[in-house]
């Protein structure tokens, strides 16, 4: 804006009775696209009060869940693993992936870094198992937990095949007799 | 007409403003403690009264109330007197507010490091600091309304209409988010319970931001900007139009700081739609603001003061754009409990509140010194490092906020969650923490340097403390001229009705929100399956308060897929009825815990795990930010307060029967024990009457109660679908019984023993009369197939064919019941 303007505004619409230790106020209107913006909000706020409560359009939240989680669960149809593939990986790639399993899901937190168990979970490198030592066993104890004694089910977080190979991980650590091993626990296992 | 001659208060604007200045360094330290407490946990110094959860909480109430608070007194004491051409109406009410307001912030950080705290967050402080900051208030506005009766300028100027708005804002919120019921002098439970709490609370939590760190600092900029540039306001049309539209509209916006959750649907629409129609009442200051520099941009470049002033309205314009986005509800799903929140508080708080501070200051303090600036330069330096600091601060935060979001609701091809591991999606984003330590540094270089100007500057200068000016006496206008006069230029010299309309603008927008959530039943839908806590989980909750547990774990899991395969089902607003106060938290620092007691569920950790986790967290997992709290086990829970906390519960409504009180240790002692004896098993020795024991107990109360009711449903609906179409008919060949018997060594003996008496009371007897779930084989197939996972049971159906379970149905039925007999 020009200087010449800026005098002329002034001059003009000075409102000349305000004056409040120095400071003066001008008389211009609000710029008009502040009010149209202003307008056009609330506007909006009508139609969406409209479309969720008087229409009916919307989904609220509970009906926007539902909705979601059937197209989510059409998206991913999780496979269960049939019992005939369910044997111990010992190549070592698998192991490998298995023990990359057991760092990223924490399991050192009750089961030790190396499987020689703490105060919370049983030593998993000994000969003694509370559920069984077989890979099905095994399997079943990570998928479906055993919550009262406060192993987590992990079938809703990690999939069959990633079960499958830590499982075989674990069973791979059998007899690696690693430093500060726990006590056993359960009934001795030999196969 | 004769002037008169008074004096102006110019000691109680520098008192204010040297606290301004002690505050302001308190409080940015403490937000630097937090801040390296998030990225290296060793800074929480394992002691109980410096972990994040007590220090967060302090950061917050220091920089709000106190950095803040003393800017905002500071520049009204000295813009009012100014604006009005009077003196304060009396010494003794301001010299009370300063005293007053400073022994406030002293007892607020002492109780809130002690762990005194009601939870509720920018509210933490206990009852007896309640009263004390009703008290202060009303001296303030006493003072100001006052002021504003010996005035001797006819009309009031826009600045003081923000001022009165902001007295009068905060005294509603305040008094009514402060009904809480005492129980001893340090602790009080909220009257409001679950949602209700909630919406109370975040109608205050809001509006705080509203009335403590938005309409006053807009009051400020309607005196110190136009001054610092010696240029008219440019409209005063709009002036009155966002006032009003403002501070009626902002009321009603509370609820988007509770979208997605467990709240009903019209709350929060309301909340959504208000949020929307704010942006152009917040721009209208903004551009009043900057409009008024019009033509003095050259003296923008010259000064320290105007740059800040600039820059903190546009910090104002950019967070009153993205506040209004963050409340729609698809972009609430990233923003809220991650760290974008964090980021655009910053935003606001280090640009608009701390600019329009900052520039006041460098403006203000000459002037009351009489002096100039003792170096621009310096002031240079001091913006360039404020400016460099919040973009250092916000980038980073903007940043792990998106990538933590992403993390949290990415699925694998296969459909599992890509981090099941929250602690993955944590670790991943501590880096940004880091940097924020150095924005925090450089923001507090920047202010220590304008500490030393200022100071610089107040000895060169000379300062007196009654400024000595006169005016003529002011003579009231009589009647409205409707017709030379408009009706709100009328109102601008009646300040008593100008303060009524302000109030009841403020009033609408929470009464709509507030009276239909406590008093129409079904907004609160009653679950029959929650139940109060006992008396061992009630003092167990008191703990998570007083360690602030809240701070980092939210207990609200929104309807979202990626959340319910996370924690378990969404949140629904019946469960929080016995919760006095809420604790549904804002961030996520760490997991969700609303179905940390959910047996079989994925955030079920048994007690065990609490104690080493507790004891110290970075030894389950070395990554993790968790501050240890191994005093929880050498703290006992103090039981003589128990009896009054269950009648204080009674009579805000929870059921507990009759007399209760009186057995309430009792049964406290009874449960710790089982939680002690648990504990014993797994080799851990913990008496039963340490504060770890409740917390545990607490932590396995939470979201038990509505999955018992869901798997009951659940378990009822498999019944029907999975019964067999026929009834079972065990097989009695003996090489079937053979079978059986070998299927159950295998995997029965462990815990039903080999000749099915079990292991009572844990595993039960397979031989005995008493049956759990029915001994009709149809009854036990059930049992075998599906097992019970509440108690420990596995559910055999996937690892056994149909056979081999009736196999080893028959075997228990038959075999072993007849080995028993025998006997």
């Amino acid at each position: 804006m020009s200087e010449e303007k800026i005098k002329h505004t002034e001059q003009d619409d000075h409102i000349t009775d305000h004056d409040y230790d120095g400071i003066k106020e001008l008389d211009n209107p609000p710029p008009r696209w502040i009010m149209l913006l202003f307008y056009i909000t609330i506007g909006w706020a009508i139609i969406y009060g409209a479309y969720y409560f008087w229409l009916k359009e919307g989904d609220h939240q509970d009906a926007e869940y539902a909705r979601k989680s059937e197209k989510h669960d059409q998206k991913y149809q999780i496979a269960s693993l049939s019992a005939d593939d369910l044997v111990a990986f010992t190549d070592e790639v698998s192991l490998a992936e298995g023990k990359q399993i057991y760092t990223e899901m924490a399991c050192m937190a009750c089961h030790g870094l190396n499987g020689e168990g703490n105060a919370i979970g049983p030593n998993l490198t000994d000969k003694f198992w509370i559920h069984g030592c077989d890979i099905q066993s095994v399997f079943n104890v990570i998928k479906n937990g055993v919550p009262a004694k406060g192993m987590t089910a992990f079938k809703g977080q990690i999939s069959d095949e990633k079960i499958q190979k830590v499982a075989s991980y674990i069973l791979s650590m059998k007899d690696s007799n690693p430093a500060n091993a726990k006590d056993p626990q359960g009934v001795e296992c030999n196969n | 007409m004769e002037n008169q001659k008074f004096y102006y208060d110019n000691k109680i604007v520098k008192l204010f403003i040297l606290a301004t200045l002690v505050w302001g360094v308190v409080g940015i330290l403490v937000g630097i403690l937090a801040a390296a407490q998030l990225a290296f946990p060793v800074f929480n110094f394992g002691l109980e009264y410096t972990t994040f959860g007590r220090v967060r909480p302090l950061h917050t109430n220091a920089i709000i109330f106190a950095f803040v608070g003393n800017a905002i007194f500071a520049g009204v004491y000295y813009s009012m007197q100014k604006l009005l051409k009077t003196r304060m109406f009396s010494d003794t009410l301001s010299k009370i507010h300063f005293w007053g307001w400073q022994t406030i912030i002293v007892l607020a950080a002492v109780t809130l490091l002690a762990g005194i705290t009601t939870s509720k967050e920018y509210a933490e402080l206990e009852w007896p600091i309640d009263i004390m900051i009703t008290i202060i208030w009303v001296i303030f506005g006493w003072n100001m309304i006052g002021t504003l009766i010996v005035r001797r300028v006819q009309h009031i100027y826009a600045a003081i209409w923000w001022y009165l708005a902001t007295f009068l804002g905060v005294a509603i919120l305040h008094v009514v988010n402060s009904f809480e019921l005492p129980i001893s002098l340090f602790k009080s439970y909220s009257i409001y319970a679950g949602a209700q709490d909630a919406v109370v609370q975040w109608w205050y939590g809001h509006n705080a931001v509203a009335f403590f760190l938005t309409t006053p600092f807009l009051g400020l900029m309607y005196y110190y900007l136009p001054k610092a540039a010696n240029r008219p306001i440019y409209s005063y049309k709009l002036s009155i139009i966002h006032f009003w539209s403002l501070i009626f509209l902002y009321m009603w916006a509370g609820p988007h700081h509770l979208l997605y959750q467990a709240l009903p649907e019209w709350a929060q629409a309301l909340g959504v739609t208000f949020s929307i129609m704010l942006i152009a009442p917040s721009w209208g200051g903004m551009i009043n603001g900057l409009l008024t520099l019009r033509g003095a941009w050259d003296k923008v470049r010259d000064s320290a003061a105007l740059k800040f002033l600039v820059v903190g309205v546009t910090a104002y314009g950019m967070s009153t754009f993205e506040g209004p986005m963050m409340s729609l509800k698809t972009v609430n799903q990233i923003t809220h409990f991650t760290d974008w929140t964090i980021a655009h508080v910053h935003i606001a708080g280090m640009g608009w509140n701390g600019g329009l501070v900052f520039g006041m200051l460098y403006w203000l303090v000459p002037k009351l010194f009489k002096s100039k600036l003792f170096s621009e330069k310096l002031a240079n330096i001091h913006f360039w490092m404020s400016t460099l600091a919040i973009l250092l601060y916000a980038i980073p935060l903007y940043w792990a906020a998106v990538t933590q979001w992403l993390m949290w609701q990415e699925y694998t091809p296969e459909g599992f969650l890509a981090y099941p591991n929250f602690l993955e999606t944590l670790t991943q984003i501590v880096p940004m923490y880091m940097v924020r330590v150095v924005a925090g540094l450089l923001f507090l270089g920047g202010f220590l340097i304008m500490v030393f100007n200022l100071a610089k500057t107040m000895k060169a200068g000379s300062f007196i403390n009654n400024e000595a000016s006169e005016a003529p006496a002011l003579v009231l206008a009589g009647k409205r001229n409707a017709v030379k006069e408009t009706f709100h230029r009328w109102m601008e010299r009646r300040a008593v009705r100008f303060s009524i309309w302000t109030f009841v603008a403020l009033s609408i927008g929470g009464a709509v929100e507030i009276i239909p959530m406590i008093f129409i039943k079904s907004n609160v839908p009653t679950l029959e399956s929650v139940t109060p806590y006992t008396p061992l989980e009630l003092e167990g909750r008191d703990i998570y308060v007083a360690e602030g547990c809240y701070v980092c774990h939210s207990q609200m899991v929104r309807p979202f897929r990626w959340e319910t395969d996370r924690y378990g089902e969404y949140s629904k607003i019946g469960e929080f009825v016995y919760d006095y106060p809420f604790q549904w938290g804002s961030r996520r620092t760490g997991p969700d815990l609303a179905r940390a007691g959910v047996i079989g569920g994925p955030m079920y950790k048994n007690a065990a795990w609490h104690y080493n986790h507790f004891m110290d967290p970075q030894k389950m997992n070395e990554e993790s930010i968790m501050p240890n709290y191994a005093w929880l086990a050498v703290k006992n829970v103090d039981v003589t307060m128990t009896p009054k906390k269950i009648r204080a519960m009674q009579t805000l409504g929870v059921p507990y029967e009759e007399g209760y009180d009186q057995k309430a240790v009792a049964d406290l002692m009874a449960q710790a024990q089982t939680i002690s004896d648990d504990l014993k098993a797994s080799g851990i020795e913990l008496a039963p009457e340490k504060q770890m024991i409740a917390l545990i107990a607490y932590l396995h109360k939470l979201g038990r109660d509505i999955m018992s009711e869901n798997a009951a449903v659940t378990e009822e609906h498999g019944e029907t679908a999975e019964q067999p179409t026929h009834e079972i008919t065990l097989l009695n060949t003996p090489e079937d019984l053979e079978a059986g018997k070998k299927l159950y060594q295998a995997n029965c003996v462990v815990c039903h023993g080999p000749e099915g008496k079990g292991i009572p009371p844990a595993f039960p007897s397979l031989v005995d009369d008493e049956w759990i779930k029915g001994n009709k084989p149809a009854d036990v197939y059930h049992s075998i197939a599906e097992g019970n996972v509440a108690k420990g049971m596995i559910p055999y159906k996937n690892m056994l064919s149909e056979k081999q379970i009736t196999q080893l149905a028959s075997y228990v039925l038959i075999t072993l019941h007849e080995q028993n007999q025998e006997k």
